[in-house]
């Protein structure tokens, strides 16, 4: 095949790259900006270019034999790619915007060296196949997102990265001993040789903990509406797009494309995913700080996400894969434009915004498409992504599953509306409010259309999820 | 072939030697100009010395060279003589690696200080060589005592009264240690009628079950060796001697001494007499000790307000792992145990040079004092916090992997829970680094700090150059784990 250099430069271009950046932002700072921007595009290019061998049933793989089972090894198959693309697409456009947003920040090589690094990890936990290797790349995003969440050095935003590292660092240790017992059992940490093999049910929930926290799922969501003190594309990295997302991937790479779950388990991760999105859609509706409020709204939709591909049927997980590229669309935008509103007005409290559309129009036309996509109104992406989940619920026999997300969706609607009444119609309150940097407005619209273009042209996506849920040949 | 091995290994014990008669015979005056290169150099040299040992070894297939000029190896059955294996080779390098550290800045103000420090420091790398090179247990004992008596002196090397406290404390309990060793090896000696490793493997493959004695002898052994390691409930003495001495000494200390005269020398007996018995209850005793290390150094380190001290704390509960990789008994537990032995030596060099460079710029460890150091030292910072994830078992650095080695083996010995309180202890010592970074480093800036000048020259190398080495070690350390099986040791 030739082509496996792809994976590679997916993950090592940024990882590798990254290092570089601290050196060329002493020699110009665009330089640096721009060399970030394209590391991330790079993967996804290659991500890009590596999806046709993955659907022709051919994926890319690289591969390093070790003795005791510690085999190394990367593979591109449809989920990896799509998740891939997913990340870098958005990570892409929030580079973009911070370009705009971050300029009056100090300790910006920092910046960009993190954020580059944690995409190369991204990555590479993307495609790997070997259970410590995921981790690795696993522990290295954490790290990246404790620095990313302190770099204003406050002594708040310190003290809640280092909360945000804990929880993560303590769910994923729990889940290497989830992963140790399971090369007990099998004697091997690759994760391809695990296909359709059963595991205990208490090393699953081991694993189940790591994911949890990443995913910012309840119970150990509480890291990341603490997060949204962080500047905009931080919080729109960690908390939207990329972070939480990866972690509802890693379940489905574990628990779809690797072991055998018991049946019980698509009833019980289905319900704490089900609880999550009720309790964190109820305190969005409560809270008035609109980046909170965004937080909460992410919580919610990645236990939208858990719940389809954790439900056990086919459209709920092809339903969770294509959500799973929607939602970092979507979400991440939303989060680049309370952050935007935040950098104009100065205030994060809704009750004291008000008909910002007037003076910030665009802002208001790509908060109100990505609002819309979230709220799974057609024809946005959405849309389909919600339908699907709903339908895996319906399909799993558990009418009860389907009807308390219908209630999350709804409650989603809810406060989503209230936020883009309150924030942009009503009485202008906030007159000296005016757009931001063209790099600001340029990713938010360039989010808001993708949005409503994945919507229109849903067929592409959907393909390849239901071709990558049908492949995995368990239903 | 091996002949040009063996005398290879004399570099050894003639470096250190070789460098201290040179210092105190060409007088004074002449030499005290050339300590600190003089150390530097003794301590790359032995780093360079290991390294080509252990790609010979390699090349010649071989696990061990014994060697001995005075002694006929072949012929008498208590002679004693040296033997390199990879483990010592690890050992070796792992001094060498904290002997260039430590000379590798200027600390001393007083040429006098500098010089008796040069002095001190060189007996004290000859006396840990040689505990790295015998092969038979009284030899151990007598090295261990060399470098000991070395230790105690630096500690004090300033003579005023926190450094005199410390030795002396130090001085008091590794004179226990001592007792309890010596009863401990008289005890064997009755058993068995020779102190000599391969004698002892033998003896202890074909009496089954122990002998009561024996088991008194390991209990013995395990206290003595647990005082000079700092394991719970032995650790006291530990935290004040780093915190009192000078930073070039508890480099030396923290990095290579005690966990040469502790865990070195308790790896190495376990993993000799392993050769034949299983002995459940010392195993236990470790495994129990192990754990209570790991959670109470990691506990301890989370309420210190200085700096030193916290990373003594830290240091300690890694100790608890080796200890914890010792007990099992089987290969991963071992080589695991030594892969952690080199994690900590390069972890807590680069933590306590970072330290000297905080104190040297600064001129205080109180963490309650510090702030926002990261703006002016950038990579002290860094290197900081590479060291201390290591240390934590984060990958991708090397410490991940040796952690995760004893985390299986115990795991292998049947302890799954205690296995998994291992792992997740791991937390406590990110906790720790958390802690330290945002009271030193990460923190928002202190005033009076702002005029604080980064830190140049050797200490910024040696902890680049160290904890580049730790990122390196740890990519490489499938590749490494690869040639150790080669060798036969897994």
């Amino acid at each position: 095949m030739g082509s496996q250099w792809l994976i590679l430069a997916c993950i090592f271009v940024p990882l590798l790259g990254s290092f570089l950046l601290p050196v060329l932002g002493r020699i110009n700072t665009n330089a640096r900006n721009l060399a970030s921007l394209l590391f991330v595009l790079v993967s996804l290019v290659c991500a890009v270019l590596a999806l046709h061998p993955a659907m022709t049933g051919q994926p890319l793989r690289v591969w390093l034999e070790l003795p005791q089972g510690l085999s190394l090894g990367f593979l591109g198959d449809g989920m990896a790619i799509l998740a891939a693309m997913a990340f870098s697409l958005t990570a892409a456009v929030i580079i973009f915007y911070s370009f705009g947003y971050i300029e009056r920040f100090e300790n910006l090589n920092e910046y960009y060296f993190m954020v580059t690094l944690f995409m190369g990890a991204v990555m590479g936990a993307v495609f790997s196949t070997n259970l410590i290797l995921t981790y690795a790349f696993w522990e290295i995003t954490s790290i990246c997102c404790w620095r990313l969440l302190g770099f204003d050095r406050s002594e708040k935003s310190i003290r809640l990265a280092g909360k945000a590292l804990l929880v993560n660092v303590c769910g994923s240790l729990l889940m290497l001993a989830g992963f140790i017992s399971v090369y007990m059992n099998m004697g091997t940490f690759n994760l391809l040789d695990m296909q359709g093999r059963g595991v205990d049910n208490w090393l699953m929930a081991l694993m189940l903990c790591g994911i949890l926290a990443k995913a910012a799922v309840l119970p150990l969501h509480s890291w990341l509406p603490a997060s949204s003190d962080a500047p905009a594309p931080v919080s729109a990295l960690i908390g939207g797009a990329v972070m939480v997302n990866l972690g509802v991937y890693i379940y489905a790479r574990l628990f779809l494309a690797g072991f055998q779950l018991e049946p019980v388990w698509t009833v019980v991760t289905p319900a704490i995913a089900a609880v999550s999105a009720l309790i964190s859609a109820g305190a969005a509706m409560r809270e008035t700080d609109i980046r909170r409020i965004m937080a909460y709204s992410a919580v919610c939709q990645t236990s939208f996400i858990l719940m389809g591909v954790s439900c056990g049927t086919m459209i709920g997980a092809a339903g969770g894969l294509i959500s799973i590229l929607m939602n970092a669309l979507a979400c991440g935008g939303l989060f680049l434009c309370a952050g935007t509103v935040e950098r104009s007005t100065g205030v994060r409290d809704i009750n004291e915004l008000g008909g910002l559309a007037k003076n910030m129009p665009l802002t208001a036309l790509s908060f109100g498409l990505c609002a819309l996509s979230v709220m799974g109104l057609p024809p946005f992406g959405g849309f389909f992504a919600k339908y699907m989940l709903i339908a895996g619920a319906v399909q799993s026999g558990h009418i009860w599953l389907a009807l308390l997300f219908a209630a999350a969706a709804l409650m989603t609607v809810i406060y989503l509306l209230r936020v883009f009444t309150r924030v942009f119609f009503g009485p202008l309150i906030n007159h000296e409010a005016t757009e931001r940097s063209w790099e600001m407005v340029v990713s938010m619209l360039i989010l808001g259309g993708l949005t409503l273009l994945t919507g229109l042209f849903i067929n592409v996506p959907s393909d390849i999820a239901v071709y990558v849920a049908e492949s995995l040949g368990r239903w | 072939m091996s002949a040009s091995l063996a005398s290879l290994m004399y570099a050894f014990i003639g470096l250190p030697l070789l460098a201290v008669a040179g210092l105190n015979l060409a007088g004074r005056r002449l030499t005290r100009r050339i300590c600190r290169p003089l150390g530097v150099f003794v301590g790359l040299a032995q780093m360079a010395v290991a390294v080509i040992s252990q790609l010979l070894l390699l090349q010649y297939h071989k696990s061990s060279v014994s060697f001995s000029q005075f002694w006929d190896m072949t012929v008498s059955d208590s002679a004693a003589y040296l033997r390199v294996d990879a483990f010592s080779l690890v050992a070796l390098f792992c001094i060498g690696m904290a002997v260039a550290a430590a000379f590798s800045f200027k600390w001393f103000d007083s040429e006098h200080n500098a010089f008796n420090f040069t002095n001190m420091a060189l007996l004290l790398m000859l006396g840990l060589n040689g505990a790295a090179l015998v092969t038979d247990l009284f030899s151990l004992y007598v090295f261990i005592e060399i470098a000991g008596l070395c230790s105690y002196t630096l500690t004090a090397l300033y003579r005023e009264e926190r450094g005199l406290e410390g030795g002396f404390k130090q001085l008091i309990l590794g004179a226990l240690a001592s007792v309890l060793i010596l009863i401990g090896l008289a005890f064997i000696f009755m058993e068995c009628g020779s102190l000599r490793y391969d004698a002892l493997a033998l003896f202890f493959s074909e009496e089954l079950p122990l002998p009561i004695l024996d088991y008194l002898a390991f209990l013995f052994l395990i206290g003595g060796f647990g005082i000079k390691a700092g394991l719970v409930p032995f650790h006291q003495w530990l935290p004040d001697v780093y915190e009192s001495a000078p930073a070039p000494v508890s480099i030396l200390l923290s990095g290579i001494a005690t966990q040469m005269m502790g865990t070195y020398a308790l790896i190495r007996i376990m993993s000799e007499l392993k050769g034949g018995a299983a002995d459940p209850v010392a195993d236990a005793i470790l495994l129990l000790l192990g754990l209570i290390t790991i959670f109470v150094g990691a506990l301890a380190a989370l309420a210190q307000k200085d700096m030193k001290r916290c990373l003594a704390y830290s240091s300690i509960s890694q100790i608890g792992y080796i200890v914890l990789g010792v007990s099992c008994g089987n290969a991963f537990g071992f080589i695991g145990a030594m892969l952690h032995f080199f994690t900590l030596t390069l972890g807590n060099t680069v933590l306590f040079t970072d330290a000297a460079a905080v104190d040297l710029a600064t001129n205080t460890t109180d963490m309650e004092r510090l702030g926002g150091l990261q703006k002016q030292m950038p990579l002290v910072g860094v290197t900081n916090l590479i060291a201390f994830l290591s240390n934590a078992g984060l990958p991708p650095a090397v410490g991940f992997w040796s952690k995760l080695l004893i985390i299986i083996a115990v795991w292998q010995s049947g302890n799954g829970f205690i296995a998994g309180l291992a792992l997740v202890a791991g937390v406590l010592t990110v906790a720790c680094c958390l802690k330290v970074q945002r009271k030193v480093f990460f923190g928002p800036d202190v005033e009076e700090l702002s005029g604080v000048s980064a830190p140049r020259g050797g200490v910024v190398v040696s902890s680049l150059t160290l904890s580049g080495l730790i990122v390196v070690a740890g990519l490489l350390i499938p590749f490494l784990l690869r040639m150790l099986q080669a060798q036969g040791l897994f």
